[in-house]
């Protein structure tokens, strides 16, 4: 039983037309038609605030996994006075099970960078990065000749459709690194440094790249935005549900038939997205586990699956969150015990090593469940373990020690006797 | 007054403040690492994680709203904060350790997770007993590890440049090296390389770290990970004196810490001064410790014939006194020195007025280009100031030349006018050169008496810095006629306290026969007859200079240490 009409949606971000990653199919499809009504509609879109206040009434919200409302956040950028400010565009998607944007990236770049000229023009801002993760080799060359055909098209650079409104686009490279998806330490990696997240405050939008006022919205909201301009704010809240509104990209991967990125409107079932989206569980086995929105979001039961929607609400009632709705579906015949461990192996290469919490906790983590993985460990190791996360739990600058404790606090409590199993039977004899 | 309360205990607080730093000038502790006071705060070693609080206000009145017992309600961060980044605000409540056990289990927890891939080496480890990880683990660490699979490794005795040595594997990540090259020497020749719990500082590849302030970075490393490639492995902490002392390698007057064992300085750490040097000083300043353990003059040296053989004090003494005799009062050159100090300089030239003789000349000792607008100067002598401020004439070394080549007496005090090139050696062959100094140099070589005087880290004296700041030193190592446990200007370390003259350290080789130039000159003028001279310490020839040299009205050693040296010369002069 669905509560959302989701056959009958028409996907935006996706359509399924030939060629719509080049210039030409887009626009004939309308594209930047919006971008042209924000700059030159003087009528309907008075002054860059208008366009503000239609996208924080549509209730975008974050698409990269924090759900913050994206008109509300440029909101917070102080009043323009003249020097440069900026926009960041994290298309860092690093997190094992997201692979959303990368399908942006490759059918439809164009509605993305329309999106982003138009959050440009509503935050007034001088330059456009879109920092793209070093393994997307492809996409990056792909978004360098869309966004060269945008400028040849008039779209972008000086005095656009005669405006007096100039924007720069600028596509950077990231270099391997999870961490530099952190909102502050993309902004440390493009500016040449380290990738290390900055202590807040201050906040980015007052002092970010460069010391200037930025912005760092995911490539899917900005996608959005293009979205609300378009068919309207109105149209974007019907979509979905009701607190976390409009399409999402769902990535899901794992033991399913048809793994993949399917744009369906939010608020989708999880049975529902494995059994007829994702054409059921591979080889008819039973659903065991769910990691909703990427490894970091706590895994979830099959059995706590029942009447569960992906949106913030239903999945917090589960002890999970929405993250990047990046869905890992796993079958019975799936280990809990090398599934985290692989998880801990990540978080461990990934951090920065900035902060004691995270540097020495994440090695820990891994060295502990590679010994239980290996049969070696004991009960003790499994307390352990929790101990150790609730000490690196809200210790640290970025959320990424957050994100390593998780997992392995709640897949330990979800799965204990698995783990328990895997552990070498006391040699001491209770009394 | 704004207000902000710790521990229950309320402060007034003024500014713009660091919390962190605030409980520390307040005489209370929080552990941490990564912080320096002159360094930016990146909270990365998470170590001072406090609880704090804001009283909540009421939006219309501004008044602070209460309890029903009447205490304000705190609105509590969710996150316990790092203090060192935080800035106090008003109002602001604190609980530290002392009061709140999530916090005292956080700072545990946070010990604990640096202290699991720490090699725990401290039995060879140069900083044991003066590591902050060592002080902080015995005072908030955890009883014991539960830390039961293999620790990282990392490179070991990694040579980051000629004066640095690496030991990644003690490493912390503070990356207070790292900022130091970045915000005060400004090379940036460190960053931190790898990722995770494999990272550890490095230059990039092929660079050396040869940052003319590079040691600074194994003072302000918190653990064992940077040290110094002179000195280590000579000396655990505990068995050494730290004296304060001044810089003498060149005219900025840093303040200095001498670290004595044995009567031999073995190393010299920077002092705090802020009105100086901040925390810090120059690699060069550290090497000054060679001269004052190697190449040392002890006993008098006397020409004849060829060579200089030893001599017995009283006939030096008698000597001196033989030559002023039968010379007239204008061929006897009195040559002062920007490389002594205040109070040596001052003893010559009232032996000169009391004598009749001119006032004595001394020539500054600058090398163009040395200066990089920090702590290195052109001028690299740390005095001449003080000469200026004494009345001496300053002279070229043409002038000097010539009147060296035309006098028949000359008292050459502690300058090596030689080796600096300011005269020739041939110059001196003509008239009876008597040198007070130091050190073996070309100069005394070329000398007819050589009486051996104390340098900076035998007696205390004063200089005058670039800036016109008068500070001292202190008597660090014993010479042959000095007592640690009878002077009450030296300090006792823990061996000289608990040691006896039978344990190995203590030996009687490096105490240096010399005087103290003020005794020295008390000396020749009993030989002469004089009764003016009396003099046994610095301290009481201060007394007499602030009396009657002008510029240094008001000086004296109680208010130098005091107020950590006296501005006495307003308008700099030109060097």
């Amino acid at each position: 039983m669905s509560t959302v009409d989701w056959k009958n949606y028409e996907p935006v971000l996706i359509p399924n037309i030939k060629d719509l990653h080049k210039i030409d199919v887009y626009r004939k499809n309308g594209g930047y038609e919006g971008w042209k009504a924000v700059l030159t509609d003087n009528e309907k879109w008075s002054d860059p605030k208008s366009v503000v206040n239609e996208v924080k009434s549509a209730n975008i919200r974050g698409r990269g996994g924090a759900g913050f409302n994206a008109g509300l956040k440029w909101s917070f950028m102080p009043p323009a006075d003249g020097g440069p400010r900026y926009l960041a565009c994290n298309g860092d998607e690093s997190e094992p099970g997201t692979f959303k944007d990368r399908k942006i990236f490759e059918y439809n770049p164009h509605i993305f960078i329309e999106g982003a000229l138009i959050a440009a023009y509503a935050m007034e801002v001088t330059s456009i990065y879109v920092y793209i993760r070093g393994e997307y080799k492809a996409y990056i060359d792909m978004m360098e000749k869309a966004i060269q055909d945008a400028y040849d098209a008039g779209l972008i650079g000086k005095n656009i459709f005669g405006t007096d409104y100039s924007v720069e686009f600028y596509v950077h490279s990231g270099a391997g690194a999870y961490i530099c998806g952190e909102e502050t330490s993309m902004l440390e990696s493009l500016e040449g440094k380290r990738g290390y997240p900055r202590v807040k405050p201050p906040f980015p939008a007052q002092k970010g790249l460069w010391g200037r006022p930025t912005t760092i919205n995911n490539i899917e909201t900005l996608s959005h935005v293009t979205s609300v301009i378009n068919k309207g704010a109105d149209w974007f809240k019907s979509v979905g549900a009701e607190n976390h509104p409009g399409p999402l990209l769902y990535g899901i991967s794992g033991h399913v038939n048809r793994p993949g990125v399917y744009e369906l409107p939010s608020g989708m079932p999880i049975l529902e997205l494995i059994n007829e989206v994702a054409g059921g569980m591979r080889n008819g086995k039973k659903l065991k586990a769910v990691i909703p929105g990427g490894s970091s979001t706590p895994v979830v039961r099959a059995d706590q699956l029942d009447g569960v929607t992906m949106d913030s609400d239903s999945l917090r009632e589960v002890g999970t969150m929405l993250g990047t709705a990046g869905m890992v579906v796993m079958d019975e015949d799936t280990d809990m015990v090398d599934m985290l461990w692989r998880i801990t192996h990540f978080y461990h290469h990934e951090s920065c090593g900035q902060c004691t919490p995270c540097r020495d906790g994440t090695g820990w983590l891994e060295k502990v469940m590679l010994k239980i993985k290996n049969g070696e460990g004991e009960i003790k190791d499994l307390d352990l373990l929790l101990d150790i996360t609730t000490m690196m739990e809200g210790r640290t600058i970025c959320a990424l020690a957050d994100a390593a404790a998780w997992p392995v606090r709640h897949t330990i409590t979800r799965f204990r006797d698995e783990f328990e199993a895997r552990c070498k039977k006391s040699v001491h004899a209770v009394a | 007054m704004p207000e902000v309360f710790i521990d229950g205990k309320r402060f007034e607080y003024d500014g713009d403040q660091r919390l962190l730093q605030f409980i520390q000038d307040k005489g209370l502790e929080v552990p941490f690492f990564c912080y320096h006071p002159s360094l930016s705060a990146p909270a990365n070693c998470r170590q001072c994680l406090v609880k704090v609080g804001q009283p909540v206000k009421d939006r219309e009145t501004g008044e602070y709203e209460l309890d029903e017992d009447g205490n304000r309600v705190i609105r509590w961060f969710p996150k316990l904060q790092t203090s060192c980044n935080t800035m106090i605000s008003d109002g602001m409540v604190v609980h530290t350790q002392e009061t709140d056990d999530l916090v005292k289990r956080a700072q545990k927890d946070t010990l604990e997770f640096i202290l699991i891939n720490h090699p725990l080496d401290c039995p060879i480890c140069d900083q044991a007993g003066e590591c902050p990880l060592q002080i902080q683990t015995y005072k908030y660490g955890p009883e014991g590890s539960r830390f039961e699979v293999k620790k990282v490794h990392k490179p070991k005795r990694v040579q980051l440049g000629p004066r640095v040595i690496l030991d990644a594997e003690r490493c912390i990540n503070c990356t207070r090296c790292v900022r130091f090259t970045d915000e005060i020497s400004e090379t940036h020749q460190l960053t931190i390389t790898s990722r995770g719990d494999k990272n550890y500082p490095a230059t990039a590849p092929g660079m050396e770290f040869d940052d003319a302030y590079s040691l600074n970075t194994v003072d302000i490393c918190p653990v064992g990970a940077l040290t110094s490639a002179d000195f280590r492995f000579r000396a655990r902490v505990w068995e050494m004196n730290q004296t304060p002392s001044i810089d003498i390698t060149n005219s900025k007057g840093t303040n200095i810490d001498l670290w004595t064992r044995d009567n031999l300085v073995l190393r010299i750490t920077p002092r705090f001064n802020e009105a100086v040097n901040n925390h810090w000083m120059p690699d060069e300043g550290r090497e000054a410790y060679h001269l004052f353990n190697e190449n040392r003059i002890s006993k008098p040296l006397q020409k004849l014939d060829e060579g200089q053989t030893k001599s017995s004090w009283n006939n030096a003494f008698a000597t001196v006194a033989e030559q002023l005799e039968d010379v007239s009062k204008d061929d006897v050159l009195l040559i002062g020195s920007s490389h002594a100090s205040v109070e040596e300089n001052y003893m010559l030239s009232k032996f000169a007025s009391i004598l009749g003789y001119n006032t004595p000349v001394f020539s500054s000792h600058i090398e163009e280009g040395k200066s990089d607008g920090f702590l290195l100067t052109d001028d690299v002598a740390p005095n001449a100031n003080g000469c200026r401020l004494l009345g001496f004439k300053e002279v070229s070394g043409d002038e000097l030349s010539k009147s060296v080549s035309s006098a028949k007496v000359i008292l050459l005090l502690n300058d090596n006018v030689v080796d600096r090139g300011v005269i020739n050696k041939d110059h001196l062959s003509n008239s009876f050169v008597i040198s007070f100094a130091t050190n073996h140099t070309d100069t005394t070589r070329n000398a007819d008496l050589v009486i051996p005087i104390t340098c900076v880290a035998e007696h205390a004296a004063s200089y005058v810095n670039i800036d016109g700041r008068i500070q001292r030193s202190f008597p660090a190592k014993e010479t042959k006629y000095t007592n640690r446990r009878l002077d009450f200007e030296m300090n006792e370390g823990r061996l000289d306290r608990y040691g006896t003259n039978f344990d190995n350290w203590v030996t009687e080789e490096n105490k240096i026969d010399c005087l103290p130039f003020w005794i020295v000159i008390n000396k020749i003028s009993e030989e002469m007859g004089l009764d003016d001279f009396t003099f046994q310490s610095g301290r009481e020839i201060m007394d007499e200079i602030s009396s009657s040299v002008t510029p240094f009205e008001g000086v004296s050693y109680a208010k130098m240490d005091e107020e950590s040296g006296i501005v006495i010369q307003k308008e700099k002069q030109t060097v």
